[in-house]
């Protein structure tokens, strides 16, 4: 039995965890505002709020419902098109109708939920927050220009507006950013009676899911009737500190939260930055970096650039045992790792930079924002005093069957990362790798596109 | 006024196929499809599709009890197909099941045995075999050979365009509902009433009174909804055999891989100019990806061909077309309806042209600019353009010496990095080429409590189509525009639509509509009249639903008049017709007036070239564009924008991979249309003023298609920034992704 509140209703449903929350949405409550376009993530349409309860009171995010399992709304505050449509116009849908933001209308409510979700989530409601919170939203008609005055609109009204997380709800309701239903959530929330996991059918190991963005694109027949775990439970794999010259992030932590992490800015600022790169805001409030580490894909994003700061990570056996493997000697072969079954990754470990450690990513796609890197490349360099390199690191994305950690790089220490001796590390590298042509690109493109970004991450702004 | 679906698509209460109530008892279809592009078929093996779980029932083409066919212009496409298979993705048996997902989980368990034939996947290698759709057009005007004699530059080159994906949010989907006297009514996602009301019939083997289609709004279209009719005929088809309601849903990745795309198309090209770059001679050969069937193709191409000359007025011309027969899904019509392609050509030509000549492209551009008077290859003469105004709109707007001198320094002073620009000129005849579609009807009720209902053969797919009518309707009779709700499409209330495309859905149904409440008004006219006592309707108007006797105001308001009208036995019901007048083309000499109008636009686009990635950003996007005097602003503005980013997309990053099989191989995952982020930080659209079009309703122009083409500017402006680093290579295909136009740089 999965318990929630569906806008403001609380709903009580048998259906398997594995059903995902688009079709209970649509099909089991007859909620048809929410519209299916993809059923992979890629476009927004079917975005709700998933608000959990959290020190403050219920948190919410804009999610893809087509990835997102009934049995991970199990206690949450679910809140779809309708949720916000109670009564008079909200503040977004003002906002879209007024610079007519909206065409045929199919990728409408999902704007409306993406933008609401901004309006919850945002630090500042800065434009170009609102714009990042809409990146994961396509739309075919309007050609986004009329969505993006809207989007600009709507910050100029909420410019100055008090932006305390601890009243935040209170005061977007003040502002008819939410109906008042939103006021009662935490207590229908609260009054949800049911054991904090959902239950599963039994028989068999439980499927883990974290994020579930991709394991729900890849086999969504088979999890629907599977028994699923869902890691999000687990409060305690969800932290992010700097201990003793470390990093430690729990094997739950979401790319989004690590993304807007104060600590992690502080640490690593450019990875705010370089993360938007990896998929869209609706993505990123699920999915988790342990996650990317475990689909193992040649090309992950967050993979690449763990390589290059040299995360190691922490495994929990059945047995309970703790045991570390380095990242850079974790993949074994094509989608093949160093986890065994009922093994969890509860943490990862990224040692603090020297002060003066610069770090890059670069990364080529067909599209910049939400697609799969052509060739991508993290590097981490420690100069000495005099210019020279004293530590590297290097790592590359979509050139061979794993992600690649790229060794031999000792010979180049001692020597200023400059001229020649970056062509040189660069026929090295490209020398490392053997890529494939697919859909991504030719092997003859990705070989000569990795040796140029190699290039690029001793351009003159990186080092400066 | 703004598009009156708005205030509901924001709550999300607008309605699409799939979200009407399902009826009771409805069943779900799916398709089991071809995986092999070519071959004989020995046998098909569906003995697990009908033990699946779920499953009601498995058809083939004998279960068809009308005719196996759903070719759109020629009889070429069977619904279900019989003994051979021509593309991937083709139709072999159709399932029914109790749910959406058990249908197509069963589908997947269908099995053929094809003797597998070489599958024929390059256009010029299909020519070469013969495999062609109809006859290869010729158009020749001038005397070309001859003056290609006298250039003093002749600049000849290949080029190639690829494919387009509509991805239209709302995938191909129907729901069919048995009603009584063995009748159906169908809800279905197509932009063509009439075409599809008729491939119903056919399949069904019932006369057309028998079939009812009705089209509320679309999630989008942009064309591919215009002419493919398996996916609105099959679950029909099951409906009719069950006598249970049934629905079809395509999901997003089977609608990728087996529905139509915009044609890719090559082409070869040789144009001629003199000293002082006058355009002297232009040829061009036109060579059509269509796919397996004729589908539209042979009207796409037929559109290419009469837009070969693109903006430019060139007196010597040759065009040759040939539609090629290839063993991937037809494709078929797709915003710009082949114009996209016609234009590329001669644009890149000029392009090369200019650099030949050592000439900024837009200096031979505005050179050579078509404009009122020029006669176009196929005899009509141009009139009421204004492309001059628009070019020069844009000019005042952005001084485009400037821009290029600025761009010019950047790349003096820049290695790492390039800028370009593009200045695209736009000439898009409007009217459906074949003029017999250019027909409409509508049908106007006024009801006794005053408000009025509007049915045409439209359909709403996001372009406001309704709004204008509604305004229309509105302003005729003189009324506020709440006083008036367009309703559904209907078959039953309109017959015989053309389809909504062609960007005439405005012109042509809103003139309809103006003379159906035109004949509306009279009647209440001469009604009033007689009301007040006064015998000279001509004294009567209706003002803001207020009835004005001499030009003054009177006591009596439009509520009341319809009332006392309809009291009075005055027929309170028109339907009327409107045929754009004029036109005509000769298939045999191909000449005529195949247009009623022609609708113009200029546009500059620049882009921001990181040579060392190969990467590129949109800068700035500058469109002038004449909407003549627009029925909505707002809406035309929507338009504008949505059509240049849809061809931007098709110019930079919308690509289509397939395997050496013909399998499509770019999913949801993989197509990637443009994003919010892919938006240009500067994005203007100016609608040119004090513009005024006597051939389309209330003075109006069309807007659906025309600026898609300034989209082409993405890839010129690329290219700018591309030849001003190297020069000796050829030109690259369209689209210039990011490989293309890093292999470009460094390959």
């Amino acid at each position: 039995m999965t318990s929630f509140v569906l806008n403001s209703r609380v709903v009580q449903t048998d259906q398997p965890p594995g059903t995902v929350l688009l079709d209970f949405i649509r099909l089991s409550s007859g909620l048809t505002g929410t519209k299916e376009a993809c059923r992979e993530g890629e476009c927004g349409a079917c975005t709700v709020l998933l608000g959990c309860p959290g020190s403050q009171g219920l948190v919410y995010r804009a999610v893809a419902s087509c990835l997102l399992p009934l049995g991970d709304v199990q206690g949450c505050h679910v809140v779809t098109v309708e949720g916000l449509s109670e009564g008079p116009l909200t503040l977004v849908q003002e906002m879209i109708l007024e610079h007519s933001a909206s065409q045929c209308g199919f990728c409408t409510p999902g704007i409306v939920m993406s933008l609401t979700g901004f309006c919850l989530a945002s630090t500042d409601f800065s434009f170009q927050e609102a714009l990042d919170a809409l990146d994961g939203n396509l739309c075919r008609c309007t050609g986004y220009v009329a969505i993006r005055d809207a989007a600009r609109a709507l910050c100029e009204r909420l410019e100055g507006v008090e932006s305390d997380r601890a009243v935040r709800v209170a005061t977007l309701v003040e502002l008819g950013v939410l109906p008042e239903g939103f006021l009662e959530a935490p207590s229908l929330v609260g009054q949800l009676q049911t054991p904090e996991a959902a239950t599963t059918p039994e028989g068999g190991p439980p499927v883990l899911v974290a994020g579930g963005t991709d394991l729900f694109v890849q086999r969504p027949e088979q999890l629907r009737e599977a028994r699923l775990e869902f890691l999000s439970r687990r409060r305690d794999l969800d932290f992010i500190r700097l201990e003793d010259g470390v990093l430690r992030v729990g094997g739950a932590v979401t790319l989004e939260s690590f993304r807007l992490s104060e600590v992690v800015g502080r640490v690593f600022p450019t990875l705010r930055d370089d993360l938007l790169l990896h998929s869209s805001t609706i993505l990123r409030n699920r999915a988790t970096l342990t996650g990317n580490l475990v689909n193992a894909s040649p090309v992950g994003d967050v993979t690449i650039m763990l390589l290059a700061l040299d995360a190691t990570l922490e495994i929990c056996t059945p047995e309970g045992q703790d045991r570390r493997v380095r990242l850079s000697e974790f993949y074994r072969g094509y989608k093949q790792f160093d986890l065994a079954p009922g093994e969890l990754i509860t943490e990862i470990r990224i040692p603090q930079p020297a002060p003066g450690t610069r770090f890059n990513f670069e990364k080529v796609s067909n599209r910049e924002i939400l697609d799969i890197a052509a060739v991508s490349t993290a590097m981490r360099l420690v100069l000495a005093p005099d210019g020279t390199i004293e530590d590297l690191r290097l790592s590359a994305g979509g050139v061979a069957p794993v992600p690649l950690f790229v060794t031999g790089l000792e010979p180049f220490r001692g020597r200023k990362p400059e001229g020649e001796t970056v062509g040189l590390l660069a026929r090295h590298v490209v020398e490392a790798v053997s890529p494939i042509s697919d859909i991504r690109g030719s092997a003859t493109y990705k070989k000569l596109l990795l040796g140029q970004l190699v290039r690029a991450h001793f351009s003159a702004e990186v080092l400066s | 006024m703004k598009n009156v679906d708005m205030q509901m698509h924001v709550r999300g209460t607008s309605q699409f196929v799939d979200d009407l109530a399902a009826p009771a008892g409805c069943l779900h279809a799916a398709l089991v499809t071809s995986r092999v592009a070519r071959g004989r078929i020995r046998s098909l093996d569906l003995a697990e599709v009908l033990a699946a779980p779920g499953v009601v029932a498995v058809y083939t083409h004998r279960d068809v009890p009308g005719l196996n066919e759903v070719g759109h212009v020629l009889r070429d496409q069977p619904l279900l197909a019989v003994d051979q298979v021509e593309y991937i993705g083709q139709p072999l048996a159709l399932v029914v099941a109790e749910s959406h997902q058990a249908a197509w989980q069963a589908a997947a368990l269908g099995r053929a045995d094809i003797e597998e034939l070489p599958a024929v996947l390059d256009p010029r290698e299909a020519l070469a075999q013969g495999m062609i759709h109809g006859q290869k057009r010729i158009l020749v005007s001038g005397d070309p050979d001859a003056a290609f004699q006298t250039c003093r530059h002749v600049v000849q080159g290949r080029l190639a365009s690829g494919p387009q994906e509509h991805f239209y949010f709302e995938t191909q989907r129907a729901l069919a509902v048995p009603t009584e006297h063995d009748t159906i009514k169908v809800h279905a996602s197509t932009q063509s009433p009439g075409a599809f009301h008729r491939h119903l019939a056919e399949v069904l083997g019932l006369p057309m009174h028998k079939v009812e289609l009705d089209i509320r709004r679309l999630g989008g279209a942009f064309g591919g909804k215009e002419s493919t009719a398996v996916w609105v005929v099959a679950p029909a088809l099951a409906a009719f055999l069950l006598k249970r309601p049934v629905k079809l849903v395509l999901p997003r990745n089977h609608d990728i891989a087996t529905s139509g795309k915009r044609h890719p198309y090559e082409y070869d090209y040789r144009i001629g100019l003199d000293e002082e770059g006058q355009i002297l001679a232009y040829e061009v050969d036109l060579y059509q990806h269509a796919g397996a069937c004729a589908d539209i193709s042979l009207a796409v191409l037929g559109r290419s061909f009469l837009h070969a000359s693109g903006a430019y007025r060139i007196p010597n011309i040759r065009v040759r077309a040939v539609s090629c027969r290839t063993n991937i899904p037809p494709n078929n019509a797709f915003r710009g309806f082949g114009v996209p392609q016609g234009t590329f050509a001669i644009e890149a030509a000029v392009t090369h042209a200019a650099e030949v000549l050592g000439v900024p492209a837009a200096q031979l551009k505005r050179k050579n600019l078509a404009g009122d008077g020029d006669v176009l290859p196929f005899g009509m003469v141009l009139e009421n353009t204004n492309s001059g105004r628009c070019w020069e709109t844009l000019d005042a707007r952005v001084d485009l010496a400037a821009r290029h001198a600025a761009v010019a320094e950047y790349n003096r002073t820049h290695t790492d990095s390039k800028r370009g620009l593009a200045v695209v000129p736009v000439c898009f005849g409007i009217s459906f080429a074949q003029t017999a579609l250019n027909q409409a009807g509508a049908l106007v009720n006024i009801f006794v409590d005053g408000s009025v209902e509007v049915s045409t053969g439209a359909v709403e797919m996001g372009q406001g189509v309704n709004t204008k009518i509604q305004l229309v309707a509105a302003r005729t009779l003189g009324i506020a525009p709440d006083r008036v709700r367009v309703h559904t499409t209907n078959t039953s209330r309109v017959p015989n639509a053309s389809p909504t495309s062609a960007s005439t859905g405005a012109d042509l149904n809103g003139m309809a509509t103006k003379y159906a409440c035109e004949d509306l008004l009279t009647r209440l006219r001469r009604f009033a009249g007689q009301h007040l006592g006064h015998d000279d309707p001509e004294q009567i108007t209706i003002r803001e639903g207020v009835v004005h006797l001499a030009g003054k105001p009177t006591e009596l308001r439009w509520e009341k008049l319809v009332a006392a009208a309809q009291w009075a036995r005055v027929d309170l019901s028109s339907h009327a017709f409107y045929a754009t007048p004029n036109l005509h083309l000769d298939p045999k000499t191909e000449r005529g007036r195949p247009f009623a109008y022609y609708s113009c636009g200029t546009s500059l686009t620049e882009v921001w070239l990181d040579c060392v990635r190969g990467t590129y950003r949109l800068e700035s996007v500058e469109v002038v564009h004449d909407v003549g005097r627009s029925l909505s602003e707002v809406i035309d503005r929507g338009q504008v924008a949505g059509g240049v980013m849809q061809g931007i997309g098709w110019s930079t990053v919308e690509q289509l991979r397939y395997a050496p099989d013909g399998r499509v191989l770019t999913g949801a995952n993989a197509y990637k249309i443009p994003d919010l982020k892919s938006l240009a930080p500067h994005f203007a659209v100016t609608l040119l003023e004090n513009s005024q079009n006597p051939n389309a309703v209330c003075n109006s122009k069309a807007v659906g298609e025309p600026p898609l083409i300034h989209g082409l500017g993405a890839w010129f402006a690329i290219l700018d920034a591309l030849r001003s680093v190297r020069r000796d290579k050829d030109l690259p295909s369209l689209p210039l992704t990011p490989e293309k136009v890093f292999m470009y740089l460094h390959g």
